[in-house]
């Protein structure tokens, strides 16, 4: 019994033995009959697949349009092609490689500044060696070797392209450029945003993103072969489709303007160490925009072109006093009250439900009348006005807004403009003190640019047009599609109205808020903005200034918004902040145009006898500025240099020719003309003074030592 | 001859073949290791040590410190320390869940300095020592209840720290020791249950749950009327069987939409359709196949191999290692791959059979299912026989801990089995 019991266990566990070596086999057969299916059976079939993955039709990339500034030659962004240089190691004869080598390899490392010559040829040289054995061996070469991943621009290019074995070019130097685009701003920072990026996951911002689909163009395809290091070499087949290039845009940028612009906001940024500013200047009568600037503060404290504020969500505020101008249009339309009226605005606080509304005045401005209530903005006046006529209808006055324009976006050509936010009297959120708060410019949010067409329409003679920035979109020289600002209300508000409300706003500079902008060349009509900015539900003592107008006054051409968001120290009001900056963009673009300016008044400045300063120079020139201004002379022929004396109403030349060897005589003469004489003497000059010359250190006719130092003093 | 140092051995005793295989993958891995990472751009050399091939060659070195210091310990040593060395690495792996860093969703890696070590590799070799230890002791019988439970402890607790490190391949590693417990008295029926419950699994995906009962119910009335006795106890046996095995059906069904995350169900989905989630692990399968497909009969040459080279396959030097044999040496040189684990496992299986003592016994069958296990299921993964678990080939994968745990897993019983004859016998 128990020996059968023992041999029992004895097969059991042969047994089991066995089962575990037939697992242990099972498994392993089961492997090698499934490698052998799939590098035998399926052979063929994988192979392929490992083929198609070094053979594949690519996308090739179409370049991408420019953007052009208004003047339709300044480039704002374009993309400049660059290349990865790399070479078919098997394409250059024995003879041509091994005669450039050298000099190539020597070119390579001064170019590249990354290997040493000789790191250069053994890199050229080993895989010619290994291609060599390939080649015995029935192997396949290697047919594309990268020389550089930097990438080189197109004069580089050019340049590569005469050096050693490269210059027998591509079927026999092997020379082969791959191509890529990188996109540039020829001038930098200036209105980045508005230009705006586009970034690989197809998102971005300002025109880029805007008009992605008119820039991008159409990608193409060719076929390409898979190298060594993760790159594709480029097959030249004839079944490659070709990429369409993208259109050009054409923006209404004006770079000067947008440059005066930026500097100008940037400037006053950084004194008031603001949160961000924005600046946008409009052609009155076509709405295009000449300059949009938009600078935000980066945590380092400086200001970059990182939002556009005039634009976007995060630009759309409480505007404050500058919706007063919709307000007063409303009320002037609606009544009987005229400018000329009187108002009490008592001591410049009033109660109204459980809020206070006050004006800037400490103590407020008493008995005025309604143009100075503008003028100087007080609050107060605007409550008791609207209180007075929009109380029991203030449906109305939203219809008036409405009417203006107001309540809707603009429709404006970059994407993400952001939507107004304006209260109707039937809306949830609507109290008691929503349409008295709403005249004076809170309780509605509002970007600057909308703002901006609204002024706008009062310069362009109450016709309120669309802003755009972009006019047209070219293929080279074709226009494809051209754009002009639509019109959003032919007529804002009745001619009489107009006129009062642009008296109002030259009032505000001539004797208002914005006194400290008014000038004696142009006049300047706009409304200066200040509004506390609303934290957690209470107003804080952080601002948001403004100052929103057009100039010149009697002929409008441009309007301009300038918006500084959170200026700190003293001066916090618009008219302190923002006006100046609205002055400064304003004084340079009245310089630059020459249309604006007044006529002179003729003077008459050749008074009798008294010659124009004509001393010494020239002898051709100074003869062609007395003939053009009528002036008689006489005296010398075929002279370089001359000194006049005048003799009666008439010039009579003196030879100042100077004599070889000898210091000239440079005295009477412009700085420029006396450096040209002494410097060809081999004089070094130094000087002193503007003007003409007086003195001479070196008296005229003496020895002229080559090296010697002269000094000059200059005298008006 | 006994009062001799007892860890001085003879050479002639050393298992030679079992040391020559070893060294023939070893070296076989480096040059693929290698291989895997050679960029024809840059002329790289095998013993640039900024490589992976240059790492490794490190860890062999460091590896044959190791099968020194294996060598000279005296052999009573591993039995003696059995539970200290299980309960050592148990504390390591709490430890590891504690400090370790998430490295590709894993938290299993102890970071020393620049060096990395993985506690679940060194797990395997205390486990099968603790095993061993516990099975070979005089008077433990695998029927009794408390043989069980303690088997269950010994193998359960380690595979659970492994599982809450997020190591599922290394976890299910662990499986492997039904191989050995089966060789000293699992019943059959575990054995048959677990094939079922894998056979199960993968009809539940191919073919509709309904069907599948019908069939089960179709052949279950069918044996009952072939039976020759229509006893009761028969009918009632094949009835709880198809039962069970509906049962299993429907356990399935929920383990895979429920336990299951997806990421691993999409594993096992990809096996059956080449086409599914093609982004995810779909396209590692499709790389791992197109690299070793395209290396037909005699592969493309050493380091002339191109979807390993250009990345196309992942983990190309450490779990896919197999791609870059295959696509290289082609069918000759996986097979010759194929052939060396197998005649390293038949000559383990046959060594543990000669061993007098069990300790040493359980010891050689739990290397040989280790060394099994990995190996099918690895080379499997590459192959798509298999769901993709990464787990490492050994001796062929980069990799420290990988290499040292399977280097002195092997040769504690290279060195157990030289002195076999000193070993107390004892019979069964």
């Amino acid at each position: 019994m128990q020996s059968i019991f023992a041999v029992n266990i004895k097969k059991s566990i042969l047994l089991r033995v066995r089962v575990a070596f037939l697992v242990m086999v099972l498994g392993a057969f089961a492997i090698v009959w499934r490698i052998a299916d799939l590098q035998w059976m399926e052979g063929s079939k994988w192979h392929k697949a490992a083929q198609d993955k070094m053979v594949r039709y690519r996308q090739v990339k179409a370049t991408r349009g420019n953007i052009y500034a208004g003047d339709g030659k300044s480039l704002m962004a374009t993309s400049l092609p660059f290349y990865k240089l790399a070479i078919d190691p098997t394409i250059p004869e024995k003879k041509v490689f091994e005669k450039g080598v050298d000099s190539l390899s020597i070119l390579l490392s001064r170019f590249f500044g990354d290997r040493t010559p000789t790191e250069y040829k053994r890199r050229l040289k080993d895989v010619r060696v290994a291609n060599e054995e390939a080649r015995r061996k029935g192997r396949r070469e290697r047919e594309y070797l990268v020389i550089n991943h930097k990438l080189v621009n197109y004069q580089e290019k050019k340049m590569m392209e005469s050096w050693p074995i490269f210059r027998h070019g591509r079927m026999g130097g092997g020379l082969i450029f791959e191509r890529m685009d990188l996109r540039y701003q020829p001038f930098r920072h200036l209105a980045r945003r508005t230009i705006g990026f586009m970034n690989q996951g197809n998102e971005g911002a300002g025109l880029e993103y805007s008009f992605n689909g008119q820039l991008s163009g159409k990608d193409g395809e060719a076929l390409f072969q898979r190298i060594a290091g993760g790159g594709w070499k480029p097959i030249r087949t004839a079944t490659e489709v070709p990429s369409e290039p993208g259109y050009d845009i054409l923006t209404t940028i004006d770079i000067n303007m947008q440059d005066v612009a930026e500097a100008s906001l940037a400037r006053h940024l950084a004194d008031h160490q603001a949160n961000y500013g924005c600046v946008v200047v409009m052609e009155v009568a076509t709405g295009e925009i000449k300059a949009m600037a938009n600078l935000g503060r980066l945590p380092s404290g400086q200001y970059a072109e990182t939002y556009n504020y005039a634009v976007g969500q995060q630009g759309r505020t409480e505007p404050g006093s500058t919706f007063k101008l919709a307000s007063i249009i409303a009320l002037l339309e609606e009544t009987q009250i005229d400018p000329r009226d009187s108002i009490n605005t008592g001591n410049g606080v009033l109660q109204y439900y459980d809020r206070e509304m006050r004006d800037s005045k400490n103590g407020g401005f008493g008995k005025i009348t309604i143009q100075q209530a503008f003028e100087f903005s007080s609050n107060v006046a605007f409550v008791k006005l609207m209180r007075d006529h929009f109380n029991t209808k203030p449906q109305r006055y939203f219809e008036y807004l409405e009417s203006f324009g107001l309540t809707r976006p603009l429709g404006f050509q970059m994407l993400g403009e952001a939507v107004p936010v304006i209260r109707r009297p039937n809306d949830p959120g609507w109290s008691g003190i929503s349409l008295p708060w709403m005249s004076v410019g809170y309780e509605t949010r509002i970007s600057p640019l909308h703002i901006l067409s609204f002024y706008n329409a009062i310069a362009n003679n109450g016709t309120m047009i669309q802003p755009i920035i972009v006019k047209e979109i070219r293929m080279e020289d074709r226009v494809i599609d051209s754009f002009r600002g639509k019109v959003i209300n032919e007529k804002v508000c009745s001619g009489e109205t107009l006129k009062k409300v642009r008296k109002m706003l030259e009032g505000v500079v001539s004797h208002g808020t914005a006194k400290n902008i008014a000038n004696n060349d142009y006049k300047i009509a706009g409304k200066t903005g200040t509004s506390q900015k609303l934290k957690n539900g209470r107003y804080t003592k952080s601002y948001y200034t403004s100052f929103v107008g057009y100039f010149p006054a009697d002929q409008p051409k441009y309007s301009c918004i300038v918006v500084i968001d959170d200026p700190k120290g003293i001066r916090q009001y618009g008219a302190d902040v923002a006006a100046p900056v609205f002055k400064e963009i304003a004084d340079k673009v009245y310089a630059q145009d020459i249309q604006m300016h007044k006529r002179m008044a003729a003077t008459k400045w050749d008074q009798e006898g008294v010659f124009p300063t004509i001393r010494a120079g020239h002898f051709s020139e100074l003869r062609y500025l007395c003939n053009e201004l009528g002036i008689s002379n006489h005296g010398l022929h075929d002279q370089d240099w001359v000194v006049a004396r005048t003799s009666n109403n008439s010039v009579q030349w003196h030879s100042r020719q100077p004599r070889p060897g000898q210091v000239p005589d440079v005295s009477g003469m412009l700085l420029r003309d006396a450096l040209y004489v002494l410097e060809n003497r081999g004089l070094r000059v130094s000087f002193a003074g503007r003007g003409r010359v007086v003195y001479q250190s070196q008296p005229p006719g003496s020895q002229a030592l080559k090296g010697s130092s002269i000094t000059l003093k200059l005298a008006e | 001859m006994y009062a001799r140092n007892k860890s001085e051995i003879p050479s002639s005793r050393i298992d030679w073949l079992t040391v020559g295989i070893y060294a023939a993958c070893v070296i076989m891995g480096w040059l693929n290791i290698f291989a895997a990472v050679y960029d024809p751009e840059a002329n790289q050399s095998l013993f640039d040590f900024s490589l992976n091939a240059g790492k490794q060659l490190i860890w062999i070195g460091s590896s044959l410190v190791l099968v020194i210091v294996i060598m000279v310990i005296d052999f009573k040593f591993y039995e003696a320390f059995a539970y200290l060395i299980w309960g050592m690495f148990l504390i390591a792996l709490v430890a590891v869940i504690f400090l370790a860093r998430d490295v590709n969703g894993a938290k299993s890696w102890f970071e020393i300095g620049s060096i990395r070590v993985q506690p679940s590799e060194f797990a395997k070799f205390g486990t099968a020592l603790a095993l061993a230890k516990f099975m070979g002791t005089a008077g433990v019988k695998f029927e009794q209840l408390r043989t069980k439970l303690i088997c269950g402890v010994l193998l359960g607790v380690p595979a659970i720290l492994i599982l809450l490190q997020n190591d599922t391949g290394s976890t299910l590693v662990f499986a492997s020791f039904v191989l050995v417990l089966y060789r000293e008295g699992l019943p059959s029926w575990v054995l048959v249950l677990g094939v079922t419950a894998v056979a199960v699994l993968v009809l539940t995906l191919i073919v509709d749950k309904m069907i599948l009962f019908g069939v089960i119910g179709a052949i279950a009335v069918l044996i009952i009327f072939r039976l020759r006795r229509k006893n009761f106890q028969s009918i009632a046996v094949v009835t709880g069987g198809a039962l069970l095995v509906a049962g299993m059906i429907t356990g399935v069904d929920f383990f895979i939409n429920k336990v299951l995350q997806a990421h691993q169900r999409n594993r096992i989905m990809v096996l059956l359709d080449d086409q599914a989630d093609k982004k995810g692990v779909g396209w590692q399968v499709m790389q791992s196949k197109i690299a070793i497909g395209s290396g037909g009969l005699i592969g493309k040459g050493f380091l002339q191999g191109t979807q390993t080279k250009f990345d196309y396959v992942p983990e190309q030097s450490t779990d896919f290692i197999f791609c870059t044999i295959g696509e290289e040496h082609g069918l000759l040189g996986s097979s010759v791959v194929v052939a060396l684990f197998v005649a390293l496992m038949c000559r383990l299986v046959m060594l543990a059979e000669r061993q007098k003592d069990r300790f040493a016994r359980i010891y050689g069958y739990s290397v040989a299912s280790i060394l099994f296990f990995h190996f099918f299921i690895n080379i499997g993964m590459t192959v798509g026989l298999i769901p993709v678990i990464g787990i490492p080939l050994p001796f062929f994968s980069y990799g420290g801990s990988s290499l040292w745990s399977f280097t002195i897993l092997l040769f504690i019983f290279i060195k157990l089995d030289a002195h076999r004859t000193e070993m107390l016998g004892r019979m069964n």
